[in-house]
């Protein structure tokens, strides 16, 4: 949850609901839980408000992890392809030989 | 064993017992804590209300950079 730079702004944002909320959202609401059972209290019917605020505290989290998980790819993606487009050379595509030509003759041994 | 018998000495002579962290009541499970529950739902709300709010700064700013709009 870094922040993100100026030229990372202009990256299309997160939805509200994306993968890594609702995983965070599960694992605040799960802890809510076990705190209840370690508590000898009933866990999904005891302290709604607790599980409520931890999943609330963990799509949150979420969010803003995407943000920066999307900012982080699209600055690697940019310098590969930058590396790629300043060095042709490395990566001049291969001549394709076709498989007859590689494929060594037969010679049957019955 | 004299040794306890000065200890024991040492408790009756000293003012201050001592401390323990047992807590005299059990934890109340009918009357739940209603400033606590009300500060969590409060706490969730704003969160809630503080992500939709930056989700739609996010978009505006998206858009503006891109010149969408």
């Amino acid at each position: 949850m870094g922040f993100i730079p100026d030229q990372g702004k202009s990256l299309p944002p997160p939805a509200v609901a994306n993968r890594n909320s609702v995983w965070l959202a599960g694992v605040g609401w799960c802890s809510a839980m076990l705190h209840n059972a370690i508590n000898h209290r009933p866990p999904l019917k005891s302290g709604v408000h607790r599980q409520f605020l931890m999943a609330t505290i963990g799509w949150f989290i979420g969010y803003h992890l995407t943000k920066y998980e999307n900012y982080t790819f699209a600055r690697l993606d940019r310098d590969m392809n930058e590396y790629i487009r300043l060095h042709p050379e490395e990566f001049a595509p291969k001549e394709k030989k076709t498989f007859a030509e590689i494929v060594e003759p037969f010679h049957p041994v019955r | 064993m004299t040794f306890n018998r000065l200890l024991y000495r040492a408790a009756l002579v000293s003012k201050v017992t001592s401390r323990s962290v047992f807590t005299s009541s059990k934890p109340d499970t009918a009357n739940p804590n209603w400033v606590r529950v009300s500060l969590a739902f409060g706490t969730s709300a704003f969160l809630w209300g503080l992500l939709f709010k930056q989700h739609s700064t996010d978009v505006q700013e998206y858009k503006v950079r891109n010149g969408l709009e």
